[in-house]
């Protein structure tokens, strides 16, 4: 495997009774090499020691990954499973009892057969999340299929990756997020990073940014927000939060009117560019100003930079995603590469910083309401003939798509949905528009949720199921270069937890599905099956073997067979994946943010992570160091706009929108937009800030509008001093 | 090959991870040594690192009344020696970098012992280990020196360690503003 500059030859430190289990991080998509330290005596993880050899971050973490194994053996894991009798009590965190496996297996049983009996086989929903392995992922979506027979099945990646997956498919005809793996960025000329708070949410890129900034290449951000990337860059795009696709237009609209345009290339690998070459003349640096807010210096700028750099990287997150028009803007952002050319070889590309530990993989197999594993369209019937056969399934019998995530919510305050099976997510935080989210699961029948701690989301469950911490399992992870790498166990289930795939092996048997199930008896069972069900669709990890992964310090997909060693660099040959071989250069109307501000709301409301929590908080909420960093969310204010308000820093207020409200300490800063606040979401209960985000989805992906609503703030009236 | 901690300060992205990693360290207690500072919080986003700079002749080990701070044979000032320290605090108050914690419980100093047990054997200590932002560094004088030759101020100086520091140290600061020196590619 290539070896880069930042690769040193490192000896660990090794303790007497200790070994080093090698794995990865459990959080985000950058999926950190680390080494968990196992005392040999007490067969405990006890720490963690860099893993210097892994070629993507060489021993670098962030604090949430130095102290990730802190979950492990943490005083609030569940232990045994807990039925909840008393369903009035839903939506707190009492009336639970400890039962047996036995029990709640049973009880699980009973209530979704009656539920089924009575009301159909889609009564029964599931809800799934991409932080765990692509073996739990895949059989998350087989289980919803063959064991409840449901078409509904949906996962939190909707919050997180859909739209960058939306207009991928677009664009290229294929979904993976990155074009070239990360250990080109460093090499790089110019980066055009937007939407990416990188430098707080995948702050393991960071040697490899400022690198290119060291060789004297070049760093163009646009964000709403000065954050620690943005503040070094060398043009700071400060655009108003839901004006991407402006930005976007404006800038192509430059290249191709400077002369930046690759006509060959276009010409030979592009569908497209006449008409949005048309579109985008209207996009004046005059008028793009006017849209985003951010000076026609500063556009000219950008576009010249990037339309003269050599190689460069376009690089987008949740920031231009989480928006109702979250495809059209990933779709215009990789109009940037495909107009100069700038894509299909190395160092020079598009790439997304996926979110979620597995948004990737876990896309790719099967948890969408419309997917099959490797890819496959639910919807097309010889795709359906292909997974079928490997489950022993007939195409009659395998359910039709279902709905997205949010949507689901809505089947089931109509009572459409009556069941729900909840994993690896926490929804009653991370969905939008949250007064409607907790009172659609209040609504629901019967819930059963599985996780290691006693999420928010749990507490709206009849029954909860004990499962395991990623560090108590073994399988594959796709990180966010499309690398398939090999999470490792360190240590056994701890209590009577158990991993998803087992739970849900056995609950099969008890739904009387065991002969579809029973022969997957361990997580390489699991992953024997899941390589072949991929096998032949574009996500094709059919030769991404365990072995071949260790050995090759991971595989890039597409892998078909036992010699291919892998496919890093996507496009090489200009060969993309529609039908004709072209990519699309897309026609992009702007359309404004659905909520803009008014008289009433005067503010634009926007969202996102802090360095110190993962997505809901559920875990990283629970460790000292890291609560003790940031143990409140808080609202961030231009002072400018503080002294109209008359507010303070530190100062409690009341935030609200027409969906909700709650109380923020505020925090002035000079580094956001005057019209602008900032709330970070990781938090639950009436500090959730999804409890004021609007539900506006995209109507491609589906993926809510996060990232822009319109907002208020009032004071909280002054306590009299007695 | 000796190395040392170099700190380029513009680097620093404020994500404490090596504040993080310093209570990983075997002999540290799980309790962190150093200190990462907002500069100016109101205004933007800029923070830096204060890291024990393992000064050469050491105003904290000069000033221990019990002498209770060794510096170890690789340069590293050590923690105060729990059998000799008596919590005077006189090493904070020496220290022109504040330094040196107080654990007002146990009446005992403690500071960064650059992970000696680490670094001793030429383990990176934690906090370059995990640094994700090349703020925190682990070279050879060779690397140092090529750094030198890269980033220059207009007059020409290094801005680095001397002559902004007290005194001569085993760790090497790039103060900001590296990027100052930098040709442009294009």
């Amino acid at each position: 495997m290539q070896r880069d500059k930042f690769f040193k030859e490192i000896n660990n430190l090794t303790h007497p009774n200790e070994k080093l289990i090698k794995t990865h991080c459990s959080y985000c998509g950058m999926q950190c090499g680390m080494n968990l330290r196992v005392n040999t005596a007490t067969n405990k993880i006890i720490g963690v020691e860099p893993r210097y050899d892994w070629p993507v971050t060489v021993g670098k973490m962030c604090p949430k990954g130095v102290t990730a194994y802190q979950q492990t053996n943490h005083k609030d894991r569940l232990l045994k499973p807990l039925i909840r009798d008393d369903a009035s009590l839903k939506g707190t965190k009492e009336g639970f009892r400890e039962a047996s496996w036995e029990e709640v297996y049973d009880l699980i049983a009973v209530k979704f057969q009656q539920l089924q009996a009575e009301y159909g086989k889609d009564s029964l929903s599931v809800f799934s999340g991409v932080s765990m392995t692509n073996e739990k992922c895949y059989l998350t979506g087989k289980f919803a299929r063959v064991a409840l027979g449901t078409r509904y099945i949906d996962y939190n990646g909707r919050f997180c990756m859909s739209s960058a997956a939306g207009g991928f498919l677009r664009s290229f005809g294929v979904d993976r997020g990155s074009t070239l793996p990360w250990t080109d960025i460093h090499e790089t000329d110019c980066l055009f990073i937007a939407g990416s708070n990188t430098s707080e949410c995948h702050p393991t890129s960071m040697f490899r940014v400022w690198s290119v900034q060291e060789r004297g290449g070049y760093l163009i951000v646009a964000d709403p927000r000065e954050t620690p990337l943005a503040r070094r860059a060398d043009v700071h795009l400060d655009l108003k939060p839901g004006t991407d696709l402006a930005l976007a237009n404006g800038i192509l609209h430059l290249l191709i009117e400077q002369g930046y345009a690759d006509q060959a290339f276009i010409r030979q690998h592009t569908n497209g560019f006449e008409e949005t070459k048309e579109l985008v003349k209207a996009f004046t640096p005059d008028y793009t100003s006017e849209l985003t807010g951010v000076s026609v210096e500063k556009i000219i700028r950008a576009a010249e930079i990037y339309g003269k750099a050599p190689n460069a990287i376009v690089m987008f997150a949740r920031g231009i995603e989480q928006q109702h028009k979250g495809v059209d803007n990933v779709s215009a952002y990789v109009n940037l590469a495909l107009v100069t050319g700038k894509i299909g070889r190395p160092k020079a590309g598009v790439a997304t910083f996926t979110g979620q530990g597995n948004g990737q993989g876990g896309r790719e197999h099967g948890q969408k309401a419309d997917l099959l594993p490797g890819y496959r369209k639910i919807t097309n019937p010889k795709h359906v003939e292909e997974v079928c056969e490997v489950w022993g399934i007939t195409p009659e019998e395998m359910p039709q798509a279902g709905v997205s995530a949010y949507e689901m919510f809505e089947l089931m305050e109509q009572k459409t949905i009556r069941g729900l099976y909840l994993l690896c997510s926490n929804p009653a935080v991370s969905a939008p528009h949250l007064n409607f989210v907790r009172r659609a699961l209040k609504n629901l029948d019967f819930m059963v949720c599985a996780d290691f701690y006693l999420s928010e989301s749990a507490e709206f469950a009849d029954v909860i199921l004990p499962s395991v911490t990623w560090s108590e399992d073994e399988g594959t992870v796709t990180n966010l270069e499309g690398r398939i790498i090999k999470i490792n166990k360190a240590q056994e289930p701890i209590g009577e937890s158990k991993p998803d795939w087992q739970m849900q092996v056995e609950l099969a048997e008890r739904l009387g599905k065991g002969k579809y199930f029973s022969h997957l008896q361990t997580a390489k069972d699991v992953a024997e099956e899941f390589r072949r069900a991929s096998k032949g669709g574009y996500a094709d990890y059919y030769g991404a073997t365990w072995d071949k992964i260790d050995k090759q310090d991971g595989v890039f997909w597409p892998c078909k067979d036992e010699t291919d060693t892998g496919t890093p660099h996507m496009f090489l040959d200009k060969k993309f994946y529609h039908e004709d071989g072209r990519a699309k250069i897309c026609a992009l109307p702007y359309r404004p943010p659905a909520e803009e501000p008014d008289e009433t709301y005067p503010l634009r409301l926007t969202t996102g992570r802090v360095v110190y929590h993962y997505l809901s908080g559920n875990q990283t909420r629970r460790i000292p160091f890291l609560h003790d960093m940031c143990p409140e969310p808080y609202v961030e204010v231009h002072p400018e706009t503080a002294s109209q308000y008359h507010i303070e820093h530190e100062e409690r207020v009341r935030l609200f929108t027409r969906r909700g409200e709650s109380v923020y300490r505020v925090k002035i800063t000079e580094a956001i937009r005057k019209d602008t606040v900032f709330v970070p979401y990781h938090f639950g209960h009436e500090q959730s800030i999804n409890l004021l985000t609007i539900d506006a989805l995209d109507p491609i992906s589906r993926m809510p509008e996060f990232k822009a609503c319109a907002a208020q703030i009032e004071k909280l009236e002054q306590k009299k001093v007695q | 090959m000796k190395k040392r901690l170099y700190l380029e300060l513009e680097n620093c992205i404020g994500c404490r991870s090596c504040l993080a990693a310093c209570t990983q360290c075997g002999g540290h207690e799980e309790r962190n040594r150093n200190y990462v500072y907002d500069v100016n919080p109101l205004v933007n986003r800029q923070t830096m690192p204060l890291m024990c700079l393992h000064c050469v002749n050491p105003a904290c080990a000069r000033s221990c009344p019990a002498q209770a701070i060794q510096v170890h044979e690789t340069g590293a000032v050590l923690s105060a020696l729990v059998e000799k320290c008596i919590g005077c605090q006189n090493c904070t108050v020496a220290c022109p970098y504040g330094i040196p914690k107080f654990d007002t419980e146990q009446n005992l100093m403690y500071k960064c012992d650059l992970c000696i047990d680490r670094t001793k054997d030429g383990i990176p200590p934690m906090c370059a280990s995990v640094c994700p932002s090349s703020t925190l560094q682990w070279l050879t004088d060779e690397e140092i020196d090529e750094k030198k030759k890269q980033y220059h101020l207009d007059n020409g100086k290094w801005v680095s360690s001397m002559p902004h520091l007290e005194g001569e140290t085993n760790v090497k600061i790039n103060l900001p503003g590296i990027l100052q020196g930098v040709t442009k590619l294009f």
